[in-house]
């Protein structure tokens, strides 16, 4: 643990202000990438969100899932507040799994990762596809469910790298301020 | 002076000059013809001149630039302003084109069907991510006059309809989509009914389904599909699609048609929408 001062604390609040700033350029590049062209796309705000959830306190997480899942719902045309409901959720739940029980590593973000779009992307095609009993419903999971999952998983990759250097220059190491320091000495 | 006047050498030089001067008059005799000796100097002479003329310009050039690098500098900037001007007159003059092309085809359709009301021809801003029936959104919404459910057409045919208005944005489901179902008949004989809906396989390929046909239809490949105009959803007599392929239904019952949008759905730019026609069936929220 380090002392805190003035001069960090002041730091602390431009760093944390840079870096939600750069979390919603990048949200909102994502949304952007989505929303153009007509070839199969990964629906990159998913581990976008799973970046944010995982670094960041629970509250933030809940609101960042719900704004990613509103653009998701927007630029996929899916019912607004569908994939929000979802997203929240999951960020939710990740939060707390890496608050409690797991590490941020690359390799338990890319699990997570591809785990939360599977479900997005199963959940997904069950709503809109095959519940409506579409003849040969079964080709939209080959077609196109399954290969979005994987661009999605394979996009995760790069989303993770480029959020992991974000955290690197603007996420505030612990710190301590004086009097709280001097307040575990004296209960020491 | 006196003695190289009377010296031989003077006379001499003299006789040459006279000679020069014989064939001076003797040149101007030929009628601007050259004299035998020049016409083979300049034969012997000429590969060496065009060389040494080409480095001489190449030498010249360089130099003419590097004198002149500041005034060359400055009209290449001009020149590139006016490339910048003339690009920007271009592109004005195709964005004009295309809008004059775009106004031509809505008041030939107007001409075709007065009875239809129309909006402006509007931009497909989008298609929806990862939709296999290719909806899109275009730049018009509930402030343009736009309701849900109005008809979506090209000069060429039928799109899709309007199914989700915003303000300045609508979402609009394509004939490609199974949730969509349009009576139509055959511009020919009129007797061939059945109804387009779209299917997941067809989809694929930028195709939609005509279902419910007779057995005995008569329908051949490349007949025109037009909308029937019963449902008052859409107007009567429209394009829809070509027939390309006709095959029995897995029942037997009935016979189905792969069809081919007239309007290539999977690469919009623009659209319009049919806001009024006759028939219109008045949709109740």
């Amino acid at each position: 643990m380090k002392l805190k001062t003035t001069r960090e604390h002041r730091i602390l609040y431009v760093k944390t202000a840079l870096r939600w700033l750069l979390y919603y350029v990048v949200i909102f590049a994502c949304f952007i990438i989505m929303c153009s062209g007509t070839w199969l796309k990964p629906v990159l705000l998913v581990p976008v969100a799973l970046c944010i959830a995982v670094k960041n306190n629970l509250y933030a997480s809940a609101v960042t899932g719900a704004i990613c899942g509103f653009l998701i719902d927007i630029s996929c045309g899916k019912l607004f507040g569908y994939n929000a409901v979802i997203l929240t959720i999951c960020c939710i739940i990740i939060s707390l799994l890496f608050e409690f029980y797991l590490r941020y590593k690359f390799v338990s973000f890319l699990f997570i990762s591809a785990v939360i779009s599977y479900i997005q992307c199963l959940l997904d095609y069950k709503f809109y596809y095959e519940i409506w009993n579409y003849e040969n419903s079964e080709r939209i999971f080959t077609q196109y469910t399954l290969k979005v999952w994987a661009y999605t998983v394979i996009s995760s990759v790069f989303i993770y790298l480029l959020f992991k250097m974000i955290n690197h220059f603007l996420m505030p190491k612990t710190h301590l301020t004086i009097e709280e320091t001097l307040k575990s000495g004296e209960q020491r | 002076m006196r003695d190289f006047l009377k010296s031989t050498r003077f006379k001499i030089l003299l006789a040459f000059v006279a000679f020069l001067v014989g064939i001076m008059i003797y040149s101007v005799t030929k009628g601007g013809y050259s004299v035998s000796v020049e016409s083979f100097i300049n034969t012997i002479s000429k590969p060496f001149r065009t060389v040494s003329n080409g480095i001489g310009m190449k030498v010249e050039t360089s130099l003419d630039k590097l004198s002149r690098a500041e005034e060359i500098y400055d009209e290449n900037q001009s020149l590139k302003k006016q490339v910048t001007d003339l690009n920007e007159q271009l592109n004005e003059y195709e964005a004009l084109k295309s809008e004059c092309e775009e106004l031509r085809k809505l008041v030939g359709i107007k001409k075709a069907h007065p009875d239809y009301t129309t909006s402006r021809f509007c931009k497909v801003i989008g298609y929806t991510a990862n939709d296999p029936f290719k909806s899109f959104t275009i730049n018009v919404g509930s402030d343009d006059g736009i309701e849900p459910y109005l008809p979506v057409a090209t000069a060429e045919g039928l799109v899709g309809i309007t199914i989700e208005v915003s303000e300045h944005l609508s979402t609009v489901r394509t004939i490609l989509s199974p949730d969509l179902s349009i009576a139509v008949k055959s511009s020919s004989s009129g007797e061939d009914t059945g109804i387009i809906e779209g299917t997941v396989t067809s989809a694929e390929n930028g195709m939609t389904r005509l279902m419910h046909l007779r057995t005995d239809n008569t329908l051949k490949k490349n007949n025109l599909m037009i909308t029937d105009g019963t449902s008052g959803l859409f107007p009567k007599g429209y394009s829809v699609g070509k027939v390309k392929k006709v095959d029995m239904d897995s029942n037997g019952l009935s016979a189905y048609a792969e069809i081919e949008p007239c309007a290539d759905i999977t690469n919009l730019t623009s659209v319009f929408v049919i806001t009024d026609f006759t028939g219109k069936r008045e949709i109740s929220e």
